[in-house]
């Protein structure tokens, strides 16, 4: 601390006010930079920057689905400067962080607040060791995907449910009003991560430059213990997770979509996925598939298809729950298989109806003639169709579809 | 038999003695204004042959094979516009050439006007009315449609957003009605078989009837026969397509089916929809895809949907409670739904009505047969073939690709083409320039001036 000067006010010297103004400039531009990279309609493939920028997200999903991907490379490099700066992103960048202290600020009379033990570390933990065996519990916690998924208030005049996953900053918000400081100190794992981080450093340097403080000592044990207990509280929790969602697991996921298994582990519900789709198919789940898949990106062909040459949902997942795919792979890559049900179709009525034929983009559905029943039969060439959802969009009947895309799982039974 | 059975079959029986009634009279009329004819005792009378007959000269064999002497065709008759088939958008065509302007002659081969419409038994207009309740065919389609609601018995379902199902003997009539008003030269019981091509004029058309191969010459020809006969001939490059072939029939007494003698038991198939008369529906049905330019092809289509017809109404009527269901006919024509298709200038592709592309040279507004499907625009050019002159076509045979074939050739959009290939065939004889030159803009404003909808 410098000696006391003129200049000294709150307690603070000239050189740290104006570090801060410059921090909160800093930060001001940062939350602008987010929100303009996530509503940049024309640019939509830059979305993915923002939730992949979190260095919890990239290292669990690093971790859980082994492939790297290019938007790895933000996360990795905010991992390396936090594990040189404590907390470093927190302070000049985390733009959930910059909204929560804007909150925060409202609440003047600063009440009692609940002493809480670390959580966001534990949730951290527990992520990360579940990660470990591919399901990262509640990757869905960090502040980066919680700040995207805030977007989806733009798309709701399009698609309503978008809204839905601006919930988590509301709640975020709201929390910093009521106890002001409590998100980014105590709940936040992306914080609790960079401490980990932070702490990880300090105990590689102590190895290598011999550096040890006895004060330090204690806590350090007490860490370990707790990274060993909650890590496998993690493989645990993601072990029983897996199990439950392989029972229930029947949802039609985007093209790429890891196995449904792991999908709602993955999935960090930041909504990039909803809010880049060109046609509006996709939708927050509701808790129908079990609570594991509320939020996470289903499909719906009521009203539009997958595009034939489209892969943008592929491309701004941050966590691998969707796999980067190409315009080439996608005519291969299987959302489920339509199923027709002939006492709905209008050919079972003898009407002139060939539009799932017709609207086809891949030729899949041919229609069978029957020489006893005279009867028109849809039939579809599973190794042709993806389950791009078109036959189910164009078809006629109304309020329930006579043919409907159903997970390749639940088709084949 | 039961009363109602021969009720109706004193009311049919009424109704075609009051229609061969009107022929025989008819006949009577051109009977006394022809030279040829001599008065004789006898109830029948020697006609002198006519010298398009007495002309011929058959085929031989030569060589092994049969070879046709070259001749030449009398001219039956000369006109500015001649439009082959009169189907929907061969009527349209017709009356919307004549109204704007051009002497128009119109060739059928049967003895009816409608096509598959009404000799088809296709009783429902479908593929008319898009986003809810928005009707896209107007023009001339919309005028048939309204006078069809003055007459008794005509049309039902007339009400917004729903498709509406005609009685196939009143479009009929109401067509001869219309074809007159507008004064359309006539002929009937003419098959379309060749084109008069200079070389890439087409200069009229040649035709086989009971009074031989004849030919009309005209300025412009428009192929309204659904299976793009004309353009074939002419040479016009084309695509051929199979598609489904069934034959359409009506059946009876429907509103005589004992319900609760039927619970329990299984319902029959193919019972078809309602039409305007009262317990008479129209059974549609697909058949299998099949070439539907091979004759051999269409003889067995023929045979075999008959045979399942009647055997499938012993069927429903073997049914408890369906005993009294009978077949009241099968349709004329076989249900033929897509053959030749036009190459033409421009295409109509799904792409577009994805999109929603517009074009200025658009000529009419299509939709599709389900609820809440898009409307599309037809551009000029899909009636336009690439290399051929002075030729036009109109209804399910203009340019479209394979996944638009479906929404082509529904009925209302049939109206819509036809009509424009109409016009704009007027308005090229008027201006005296080709077909493909036509100035698109005076063509669109006649359009809307006969009410069509253009986008």
């Amino acid at each position: 601390m410098n000696k006391p000067t003129d200049t000294q006010i709150d307690g603070k010297t000239g050189r740290e006010r104006r570090r801060k103004y410059a921090r909160n400039a800093v930060r001001a531009a940062m939350l602008v930079a987010a929100a303009l990279l996530l509503s940049a309609s024309g640019e939509w493939r830059l979305a993915v920057i923002v939730p992949a920028a979190s260095p919890l997200t990239t290292v669990t999903s690093l971790l859980a689905t082994r492939m790297f991907q290019l938007a790895s490379l933000v996360g990795l490099s905010v991992a390396a400067i936090t594990l040189i700066r404590h907390r470093l992103f927190c302070r000049w960048a985390c733009p959930t962080g910059t909204c929560a202290e804007c909150c925060s600020m409202l609440n003047r009379r600063r009440l009692w607040r609940p002493k809480l033990p670390r959580v966001g570390q534990w949730v951290a933990l527990l992520t990360l060791g579940g990660a470990a065996i591919g399901y990262p519990v509640v990757a869905w916690l960090d502040p980066l995907a919680i700040f995207s998924g805030s977007f989806g208030v733009l798309h709701s005049a399009t698609s309503p449910r978008a809204a839905w996953y601006a919930l988590g900053l509301a709640t975020v918000l709201v929390l910093s009003v009521v106890w002001p400081g409590l998100w980014c100190s105590s709940l936040c794992p992306l914080g609790a991560f960079q401490d980990l981080l932070f702490r990880l450093n300090l105990a590689i340097r102590r190895v290598m430059f011999g550096k040890r403080k006895r004060s330090k000592k204690r806590a350090t044990v007490g860490l370990s213990r707790r990274v060993v207990l909650a890590s496998l509280a993690g493989v645990a929790l993601a072990a029983m997770a897996r199990g439950v969602r392989s029972a229930a697991g029947r949802v039609l996921r985007p093209p790429g979509a890891v196995d449904e298994e792991r999908f709602t582990g993955l999935c960090t519900r930041c909504g990039n996925c909803l809010r880049a789709c060109p046609a509006n198919i996709i939708r927050p789940a509701t808790a129908e598939h079990g609570i594991s898949g509320l939020l996470t990106p289903e499909l719906d062909f009521t009203d539009d298809y997958c595009r034939e040459d489209c892969v943008r949902c592929s491309q701004v997942c941050p966590s691998g729950a969707i796999e980067t795919i190409s315009r080439e792979e996608k005519a291969t890559v299987s959302i489920g298989l339509p199923q027709v049900d002939m006492d709905l179709c209008l050919l079972g009525d003898d009407r002139d109806c060939f539009l799932c034929r017709s609207m086809c983009p891949y030729e899949a559905i041919t229609l069978e003639f029957c020489e006893e029943e005279y009867t028109l039969t849809p039939r579809i060439d599973a190794a042709k169709c993806p389950g791009c959802g078109a036959c189910q969009t164009a078809c006629p009947t109304a309020p329930k579809k006579a043919i409907v895309i159903v997970p390749t799982v639940a088709a084949r039974e | 038999m039961d009363k109602p059975i021969n009720r109706r079959q004193w009311l049919t029986r009424m109704g075609t003695s009051g229609v061969a009634g009107g022929l025989a009279l008819a006949g009577a009329d051109s009977a006394a204004a022809n030279p040829l004819t001599k008065p004789s005792s006898f109830q029948s009378s020697i006609i002198a042959e006519s010298e398009v007959m007495a002309n011929r000269a058959s085929p031989s064999i030569v060589d092994g094979k049969v070879i046709q002497p070259a001749r030449e065709l009398s001219v039956l008759h000369e006109t500015d516009v001649l439009v082959v088939g009169g189907g929907p958008a061969g009527i349209c065509a017709a009356i919307a050439a004549k109204r704007a302007g051009a002497d128009v002659t119109l060739v059928e081969r049967y003895g009816h006007f409608g096509g598959l419409w009404t000799g088809g038994l296709v009783l429902l207009i479908i593929g008319h009315i898009v986003e809810g309740k928005k009707q896209v065919c107007q023009g001339i389609g919309e005028e048939m449609m309204r006078r069809l609601d003055k007459l008794d018995g005509a049309i039902v379902d007339r009400r917004a957003g729903v498709a509406p199902t005609v009685d196939a003997e009143a479009v009929k009539y109401l067509m001869v009605e219309m074809i007159e008003e507008a004064g359309v030269k006539v002929f009937l019981h003419c098959w379309g078989v060749d084109a008069v091509v200079n070389g890439n004029d087409v200069k009229g058309a040649v035709f086989e009837s009971k009074s031989g191969r004849q030919v009309v010459l005209a300025k412009n020809v428009i192929d309204a026969t659904g299976d793009g006969d004309l353009l074939a001939a002419a040479g016009a490059e084309y695509q051929r397509r199979s598609h489904n072939v069934g034959l359409v029939s009506r059946i009876g007494n429907l509103d005589r089916v004992d319900h609760k003698r039927a619970k329990g038991a299984r319902k029959p198939k193919h019972l078809g929809r309602h039409t305007p008369v009262p317990g008479v529906n129209w059974v549609n049905m697909h058949g299998p895809e099949v070439d539907g330019l091979d004759v051999e092809v269409l003889t067995r289509m023929e045979m075999n949907h008959r045979k399942f017809i009647w055997r499938n109404m012993q069927k429903t009527r073997s049914t408890p409670g369906y005993e009294k269901v009978y077949l009241v006919e099968t349709a004329p024509q076989l249900g033929v739904r897509m053959t030749r298709v036009l190459k033409g200038v421009k295409t109509v592709t799904l792409d577009d009505l994805r999109k929603k592309t517009t074009f200025p040279d658009s000529i009419g507004v299509g939709g599709s047969s389900a609820g809440d499907h898009q409307q599309w625009q037809i551009p000029y050019g899909t009636l336009v073939p690439e290399k051929v002159d002075n030729l036009l076509a109109a209804g399910r045979c203009i340019s479209a690709e394979m996944r638009m074939g479906d929404l082509v050739r529904l009925i209302p959009n049939c109206f819509v083409t036809g009509q424009a290939a109409g016009v704009a065939g007027a308005v090229a004889v008027n201006d005296g320039c080709r077909v493909r030159d036509v100035d698109i803009d005076k063509v669109r404003k006649i359009l809307r001036r006969q009410e069509a909808y253009l986008g």
